[in-house]
């Protein structure tokens, strides 16, 4: 056994300090204050799981790095990996009979698995909040004004929401054979065109599907991306998605919309993304530090079919951006 | 304007991009060329070059230290990083193979048993082999791969063969082709939206300067 085990901690674990408490305690207490004022109200869920919550809603990716554990009984359970799963599940058991809309926020850890040597930790705090029974883009954007009202309060002065819709993509990908499928999704994830080319020759697709394929890469910019996309939107499940972008744009203040660029090609979101999904970004951080989006079938998983839409940020990240430890 | 910084693999590979930057009027600061510099700005301001091993190109570039990088295809497959991968630069072709002495059995030992195979390219070899119902055990080395089935380390090799010189030399042939590889331009995620147009320009001029290389 090696000797000092007992004086480490396991890799992508770490202790925090009180000055690293403060700094997150800081941006929990600002996420709180504006929650609350927004009739959100603090729910916690368990820190662990029956697996499935997680691997049937979110996709294999988190599937793949749940922290799981066999329980008394066998059955397997994960390590909380995302809270928008857990309270997807709380609230089609324990509130299917609340009054909607419901409005929850949280803040605490979730525990993925993740490669070592890499720098990423295994638990991160992150804070977010579900708006539960509202289908409008009134909902929507109140989701991304409480992301942009939260980072101009922690000071943070240059950020970024890139914006986009499932919808857009999603048909575009349909009938395919899964590894069809498979090969345009990371052609369309890693943004290269002539493997999108190569893909949507593959596929003998008809010579409108394969120029949205070819142009999603570029689908990026300020407002006037939406009348390009809607030009190469291919039906009209993907015109629905321009709409509501378009809807969302009128409904921002200018000073937001100052902060949101659109992004029609981007598919990282998990797996139960439905309608808009979005990234925070923010200048220095090489990656994004928040994500959230429509998520509106997944309620009916756990048996309670109701529109939603939420994010998540990091806590962690938004506390190492804070200008001065706070006392 | 702030420079793109971009990481790129020490060797023939890296003077191959640069000659790519070059074409498209970015030459590295004639002040800064010879001195030991880490990093090395071009001299209109618009890149820093940051010359690194080839294997760390995709970290710096994952991290966003750096905002974009040249890598071969066979590192990214290697270490899988998350990264976009928007252009393919047409140089550094290559293969990743599997090589065996000459006469060797392949894809079984003639006597049974299971095949050693040594390689840089762990996680690529495991896929390959994987794939194909082959099960193999792998020896992670990490050079003059082509001794080992010399030395009797492994049956076989999983390397990059560019001319199948070196394998040639030391008595060893392709038995089979795990993938092709080339250099590509790969950016951080995060620094394309928040510096799009400096990305978009720079995909753009270096797709522009691989066309009018390749055709002189």
């Amino acid at each position: 056994m090696p000797v000092s085990r007992i004086q480490q901690v396991p890799p992508g674990s770490l202790d925090l300090l009180a000055g690293d408490v403060r700094r997150r305690r800081s941006v929990q207490r600002a996420w709180f204050a504006l929650a609350e004022a927004g009739g959100y109200q603090e729910v916690i869920p368990p820190t662990f799981e029956y697996e499935e919550v997680f691997t049937r809603s979110a996709g294999p990716e988190l599937a793949s790095r749940l922290i799981r554990f066999v329980d008394r009984d066998g059955a397997l359970v994960a390590l909380r990996a995302d809270f928008t799963s857990s309270i997807a599940r709380m609230v089609a058991t324990r509130l299917a009979g609340a009054p909607l809309p419901l409005r929850l926020a949280y803040a605490g850890k979730v525990y993925r698995q993740e490669p070592e040597g890499v720098g990423r930790r295994r638990e991160i705090f992150q804070l977010g909040a579900e708006l539960i029974g509202d289908a409008s883009a009134q909902a929507d954007v109140e989701a991304l004004r409480l992301v942009i009202t939260l980072a101009r309060e922690l000071g943070i002065g240059e950020f970024q929401i890139n914006l986009g819709d499932i919808r857009f993509i999603r048909p575009l990908l349909q009938g395919l054979a899964p590894e069809q499928a498979e090969a345009l999704r990371t052609a369309i994830d890693r943004k290269d065109r002539a493997a999108l080319a190569a893909g949507a020759r593959e596929i003998g697709a008809p010579a409108a599907v394969a120029r949205a394929l070819v142009e999603l890469p570029e689908l990026i910019g300020r407002g006037d991306v939406l009348g390009r996309a809607r030009s190469l939107a291919t039906g009209a499940e993907a015109e629905a998605a321009i709409e509501r972008l378009r809807e969302v744009d009128a409904l921002l203040t200018d000073d937001e919309r100052r902060h949101v660029v659109y992004d029609l090609g981007e598919i990282r979101g998990l797996g139960y993304y439905t309608g808009i999904q979005f990234e925070l970004f923010v200048a220095g951080v090489g990656r994004a530090v928040g994500y959230g989006g429509r998520y509106d079938g997944l309620l009916a998983l756990y048996g309670a079919d109701r529109p939603a839409v939420g994010f998540a940020l990091e806590t962690d990240a938004l506390a190492d951006l804070l200008a001065e430890v706070p006392a | 304007m702030t420079p793109l910084r971009i990481a790129l693999p020490k060797g023939r590979m890296m003077d191959e991009a640069l000659r790519l930057f070059e074409a498209m009027g970015a030459v590295i600061d004639p002040a800064a060329r010879d001195t030991r510099r880490l990093i090395l700005p071009s001299a209109d301001g618009r890149f820093e070059f940051l010359p690194v091993k080839s294997g760390d190109v995709p970290v710096y570039v994952e991290a966003g230290v750096a905002d974009a990088g040249v890598a071969g295809m066979d590192v990214l497959e290697e270490a899988q990083p998350d990264v976009l991968r928007p252009l393919d630069l047409g140089f550094g072709g290559c293969v990743l193979a599997v090589a065996a002495p000459e006469g060797a059995a392949y894809p079984r030992l003639a006597g049974g048993g299971i095949p050693r195979v040594a390689t840089k390219y762990v996680e690529s070899a495991r896929r390959f082999f994987g794939a194909r119902g082959v099960q193999v055990e792998l020896i992670r080395i990490s050079g003059s791969v082509e001794l080992a089935p010399l030395l009797g380390l492994s049956d076989w090799i999983v390397d990059l063969v560019q001319t199948g010189r070196t394998l040639a030399e030391n008595g060893l042939v392709v038995v089979d082709e795990v993938s092709p590889s080339s250099a590509r331009l790969i950016v951080n995620r995060a620094s394309h939206k928040l510096r799009l147009e400096d990305h978009q320009r720079l995909i753009a001029d270096l797709a522009a300067a691989r066309e009018r290389l390749g055709r002189s």
